[in-house]
C-alpha cells in the first residue's frame, strides 16, 4: 500500500473515531442540523483548499487567499448598495476579479523570478487594504454593514434538501479538479512543473504558463467561496477571509500535500478538511472557548509535518542504504 | 571497423567558435558523425566537449561555423525545443526525469495519448504502449513504476525510452557510467550497441579510457576547445587518446616534477583501513610533517568523501584515525581546535559567504581566538587577524570590508585559505585549490602551499588538474572506485602515468 493511502487510512480512522467520542461527549453533536453546518463550514474552507492543494503540488505559496476573499465580499458589496445590477452580472465580475488578481501574481512570480511568498504576501496587504478602502461607508465614513437583500445572491446560502449549496459546489469542483489533475495533459503539466521545473521545461512544458494559470485558478477558488460565505451571511465586512490562510493551509497539509512540489492530490485535501472542521466543531461541542482553536489547528499542522518529515527520513535512509548494499555487491563482482 | 558505411553524415559542424564574452572556449572545431556509428567525445576538463554538446543541442549559441544536421542548415539562433525536434537528444543522468510519476508518465510527458476526441488522457493506452517499448529492448523495468524507486541505471534507461518515443536519430550521453557499477555499465554498453542496430548515431562523453575503447567506432579528441585528432578503428587505443589528450610535449621542469620522499619525518596523520559504504574501501595511508600528498583519481572515485570523512564531515563505518600519534574520532570542531584546515571543492557553496566581508568570513572560523571569555567578539583582534590574511596572501583589493562575493575566483580561494592560514595549522586539506582562478592567482596558491610545508604543515591535496597534481605533490596516491590503486612515491611521474592509473590501465594494457 502507498504511503498516501496509509495516511489516508489513518485519518479517515481518526476522523471517525473523532466522531463517536463527540457524539458520546454531547449528543447533539450527530443531530442532523450541526452536521450539516459543519459540512458547510467545511465546503467554505474546502472550495478554497482545492486551489491552494494546486498552489503547493507547484512548490509555490499562495498567502493572498484570504485577502481575496475579503476584496471579493466587498465588491460584490459595491456593486447591491450603488447599482441595480443583477447578480448573474456582479457575481461572474467578482469571481473574474479573483481570477485576475491570480493573474497579477502568477505575473510578478514567472515574469520577474520572485519568490510566490514574497509576491502574495505583497498582494495580501494591498488587497486587503483595498477592500477596507471601497467598502461601504456611513456618514461618519465608519464601515457600514450593508444587508443583502438580493434574492438571488442569497439564494447561495440556501439548502437543497439538507444540503447546503455549496457543499454539493465544493464535492463537484473536487471531483472535477481531481479529474482534471490526473487525466488532463495540462494537470500532468501542473505536477511536472512542480516536482521538477528544468526538467519540466526540457520536456517541452511553459511552465511560467502552467503556473499562472495555477495562480488564477486559486484566485478563482477564493472568489467563489467569498460569495458562499456572504450570502450565508447575508452581509459583507472587509475582515472577511483575513486569517482563514491558517484553515486553509492546515486542511490542505494534513491531507498529504507537501510543501516540496509535485506530490499530492484532492482527495487528501477532502479529509484534511472533513478533519479541520471536525476539530473546530468538536472544540465548541465540548464547550470550550473557540479562541483556542488556532493553538490546536497550529498543533497539529506541526505534528503532522513532524512526522512526515520523520517517516521521509526513515523511508530515505533505508533506501538509500539497500542502494549502496547493491551497489558493493556488484562493484565487488565486477572488480 | 566499420568503414564501409554510408559516407553521408547525419551531422556536421564546420568551424566551431564561442566564447563566453572572454577566453575563447572553442575555436574553429569540426566535427561530425555518420548515421548508426557510436563515436566518443574525449578531452580533459575544459577542453570544451561539453560546450560543444550545448551548441549542437541549442542550449547555448554559437560565434561562428556551421552546422548541418540530416541535410538541414541548422541557423545560429538554435534552441533546445528546434534541436528536439529535428530528433537529438540528450540522456541526463536523471535531470530530465519527473519524480512522483510513473515510467510510463515520464516517457509521454506532453504527448500522452488522448481517448478519441476527448481531451482526457488514456492511462490504460499510455502504459500499454510504454510496456510495449520496454519489452522490444528488453529492460528490466514496468510502465507503472514510480520514478523515485527506480535505481540511477533504471532511470537512465528511462530517459532512453524518453528519447526513443521522440524518434531521436541522435542521442548524446555525457559521462553516463559515472554513477553506475560495473554489471550496469556492461548493461548501458549492450543498449548502446541496439540503439546502433537500429541506426541510431550515439556521441559518447567519458573520461573512462578503456569505455571508450571499447565502444567507439571513432574518437574525437579536443584540447583547449580545439580539435587534435579524429581517430578511427586500429588507431584506437587507450594509450593513443590519453597521449593525444593531453597533448603538447611536455617540457622537463614543466611535467616530470620530482618527488620528493619525506616519509622519515614525523607522522602527522594516519588512517588505517577506512572504509564508508559505497563511497571508501578500505583506504590506508600516512601523512608525514611538511609533506604534500596528493590526491588523484576520476571524478567520484571517493578522493572528495575521504577527505570529509577525515575532517569529520561525513560519518565512516570502520577504520581507524590516529592524529598526532593519538586515537582521532573527527568531528569539525575537534578537527579545527586540534590545527586543522579545510578548503572545500565547491567555493561558492562551501567555502565563502559572498555578501559577508572578508573580516567576517575570515573570523568565523577563528571565532574561537578573537573572543573574549564572554563571548563577545573582539573587533580590534578580527581586523588584525584579516589584515595579516590580506598581507601574507596578497589579497586584492586590500580592503577588509570588501565584500567576499564581488572578489575575483582567485582572491576568494585566498579568502577561504586565509581562514586557516592566521591559526597554529598543522594540517590542510585542499580540495581542487584552484577550480575557476586565474592563472597569475594559480602560481600564488602554490606557491602559499608549497610555504606551508616548507613551515611544516601536513598537507592534502585533491586535484583532477593533473599538471597541478604532479607540480605541488612529494607524493601521489590514485585512488578508484573507493580503493587506493596506486602510490607513486619516488622519482619523477608524468600526467600520463596518473591518468592511466585513475582509468584503471594498469601498465599498459587496458583492463
Amino acid at each position: 500500500m502507498s504511503v498516501s493511502a496509509i495516511r489516508r487510512l489513518i485519518l479517515t480512522g481518526l476522523l471517525i473515531a473523532i466522531g463517536i467520542a463527540l457524539s458520546i461527549a454531547n449528543p447533539t453533536f450527530l443531530k442532523l442540523d450541526n452536521l450539516m453546518t459543519m459540512l458547510q463550514e467545511a465546503s467554505l474552507t474546502g472550495i478554497v483548499a482545492i486551489g491552494f492543494t494546486l498552489i503547493l503540488i507547484t512548490a509555490g505559496i499562495d498567502m493572498s487567499i484570504g485577502a481575496v476573499i475579503a476584496i471579493t465580499s466587498m465588491i460584490c458589496v459595491n456593486f447591491i448598495s450603488y447599482t441595480q445590477l443583477p447578480a448573474y452580472i456582479y457575481i461572474p465580475v467578482a469571481l473574474a476579479a479573483g481570477c485576475a488578481i491570480g493573474w497579477v501574481n502568477g505575473f510578478f512570480i514567472t515574469h520577474f523570478k520572485l519568490p510566490e511568498f514574497i509576491v502574495t504576501l505583497a498582494t495580501r496587504g494591498i488587497l486587503a487594504g483595498l477592500a477596507l478602502i471601497i467598502a461601504v461607508k456611513d456618514e461618519q465614513g465608519f464601515v457600514k454593514n450593508v444587508f443583502i437583500e438580493d434574492p438571488v445572491f442569497l439564494s447561495f446560502g440556501e439548502t437543497v434538501g439538507p444540503v447546503y449549496i455549496v457543499t454539493i459546489v465544493f464535492i463537484l469542483l473536487a471531483i472535477a479538479t481531481q479529474f482534471f489533475m490526473k487525466r488532463t495533459r495540462a494537470g500532468t503539466n501542473i505536477y511536472a512543473s512542480g516536482a521538477n521545473p528544468t526538467a519540466a521545461r526540457l520536456s517541452g512544458i511553459n511552465v511560467d504558463r502552467t503556473l499562472i494559470g495555477v495562480y488564477m485558478f486559486s484566485g478563482f477558488c477564493a472568489a467563489l467561496s467569498s460569495i458562499f460565505l456572504a450570502a450565508r451571511m447575508m452581509t459583507a465586512m472587509p475582515e472577511f477571509g483575513i486569517g482563514n490562510e491558517l484553515d486553509v493551509i492546515a486542511s490542505v497539509v494534513i491531507g498529504g500535500t507537501p510543501f516540496t512540489g509535485g506530490i499530492g492530490d484532492i482527495w487528501g485535501t477532502i479529509i484534511g478538511t472533513l478533519f479541520i472542521a471536525l476539530i473546530k466543531n468538536g472544540i465548541l461541542k465540548l464547550g470550550l472557548s473557540p479562541y483556542i482553536q488556532p493553538i490546536v489547528i497550529g498543533g497539529i499542522i506541526i505534528v503532522t509535518v513532524v512526522a512526515d518529515v520523520w517517516y521521509k527520513h526513515h523511508a530515505e535512509k533505508k533506501a538509500t542504504q539497500a542502494a549502496r548494499r547493491k551497489a558493493m555487491e556488484s562493484k565487488e563482482v565486477g572488480a | 571497423m566499420s568503414n564501409n558505411v554510408k559516407s553521408d553524415l547525419l551531422l556536421e559542424c564546420r568551424g566551431i567558435d564561442k566564447n563566453y564574452n572572454g577566453p575563447q572556449v572553442l575555436s574553429k572545431v569540426d566535427f561530425s558523425l555518420r548515421r548508426g556509428e557510436i563515436h566518443a567525445l574525449v578531452g580533459e576538463n575544459g577542453a570544451g566537449k561539453s560546450t560543444l554538446i550545448k551548441i549542437v543541442t541549442g542550449i547555448t549559441n554559437r560565434n561562428a561555423g556551421t552546422i548541418v544536421f540530416d541535410g538541414h542548415d541548422v541557423p545560429v539562433e538554435h534552441n533546445k525545443n528546434a534541436s528536439e525536434k529535428l530528433g537529438i537528444a540528450v540522456i541526463y543522468q536523471e535531470l530530465s526525469l519527473i519524480h512522483g510519476m510513473t515510467v510510463a508518465q515520464n516517457i509521454f510527458l506532453t504527448k500522452e495519448p488522448l481517448m478519441p476526441g476527448l481531451p482526457f488522457i488514456d492511462i490504460k493506452k499510455m502504459n500499454a504502449m510504454a510496456q510495449e517499448m520496454i519489452e522490444k529492448y528488453g529492460f528490466d523495468l514496468k510502465a507503472t513504476d514510480i520514478i523515485d524507486r527506480l535505481p540511477i541505471a533504471q532511470r537512465q534507461t528511462v530517459e532512453i525510452l524518453k528519447a526513443l518515443s521522440n524518434k531521436a536519430s541522435l542521442m548524446i550521453m555525457d559521462e553516463p557510467t559515472s554513477s553506475l557499477t560495473a554489471k550496469e555499465s556492461e548493461r548501458l554498453f549492450k543498449i548502446i550497441r541496439m540503439l546502433k542496430a537500429e541506426g541510431i548515431t550515439v556521441v559518447y562523453i567519458s573520461h573512462r579510457m578503456e569505455e571508450v575503447y571499447d565502444l567507439s567506432d571513432r574518437v574525437t579528441v579536443l584540447r583547449d576547445g580545439k580539435l587534435v585528432s579524429v581517430l578511427e578503428g586500429e588507431e584506437i587505443t587507450p594509450a593513443e587518446i590519453i597521449r593525444l589528450m593531453i597533448g603538447r610535449e611536455l617540457t622537463e621542469d614543466e611535467s616530470h616534477h620530482k618527488m620528493v620522499d619525506k616519509r622519515d619525518r614525523e607522522v602527522v596523520l594516519e588512517v588505517k583501513n577506512l572504509s564508508a559504504e559505497g563511497k571508501l574501501n578500505n583506504v590506508s595511508f600516512k601523512l608525514h610533517k611538511g609533506e604534500v600528498l596528493g590526491f588523484g583519481g576520476l571524478v567520484g572515485s571517493g578522493r572528495t568523501e575521504l577527505m570529509r570523512a577525515i575532517y569529520g564531515i561525513d560519518a565512516f563505518d570502520a577504520g581507524e584515525i590516529t592524529y598526532l600519534g593519538k586515537s582521532y574520532s573527527p568531528t569539525v570542531e575537534k578537527s579545527i581546535a586540534s590545527g586543522f584546515g579545510f578548503v572545500p571543492e565547491e567555493r561558492r557553496l562551501q567555502g565563502i559567504m559572498g555578501g559577508i566581508s572578508i573580516t567576517g568570513n575570515i573570523g568565523i572560523a577563528n571565532l574561537d581566538s578573537i573572543s573574549s571569555p564572554a563571548g563577545f567578539v573582539s573587533r580590534d583582534k578580527e581586523l588584525e587577524r584579516t589584515q595579516t590574511a590580506i598581507s601574507t596572501l596578497n589579497i586584492k583589493p586590500a580592503n577588509p570590508d570588501h565584500l567576499v562575493g564581488n572578489l575575483s575566483g582567485g582572491n576568494q580561494q585566498k579568502v577561504v585559505v586565509g581562514k586557516w592560514l592566521i591559526r597554529d595549522l598543522k594540517l590542510l586539506i585542499v580540495d581542487e585549490p584552484t577550480v575557476g582562478v586565474d592563472i597569475g592567482a594559480k602560481e600564488e596558491m602554490y606557491q602559499t602551499i608549497d610555504r606551508l610545508s616548507r613551515e611544516g604543515v601536513a598537507v592534502m591535496v585533491v586535484s583532477s588538474d593533473l599538471p597541478e597534481l604532479t607540480r605541488l605533490s612529494d607524493r601521489i596516491i590514485v585512488l578508484r572506485k573507493g580503493r587506493i590503486i596506486k602510490e607513486f612515491t619516488e622519482g619523477v611521474v608524468t600526467e600520463e602515468e596518473v591518468l592511466r592509473a585513475a582509468s584503471g590501465i594498469v601498465e599498459g594494457g587496458a583492463k
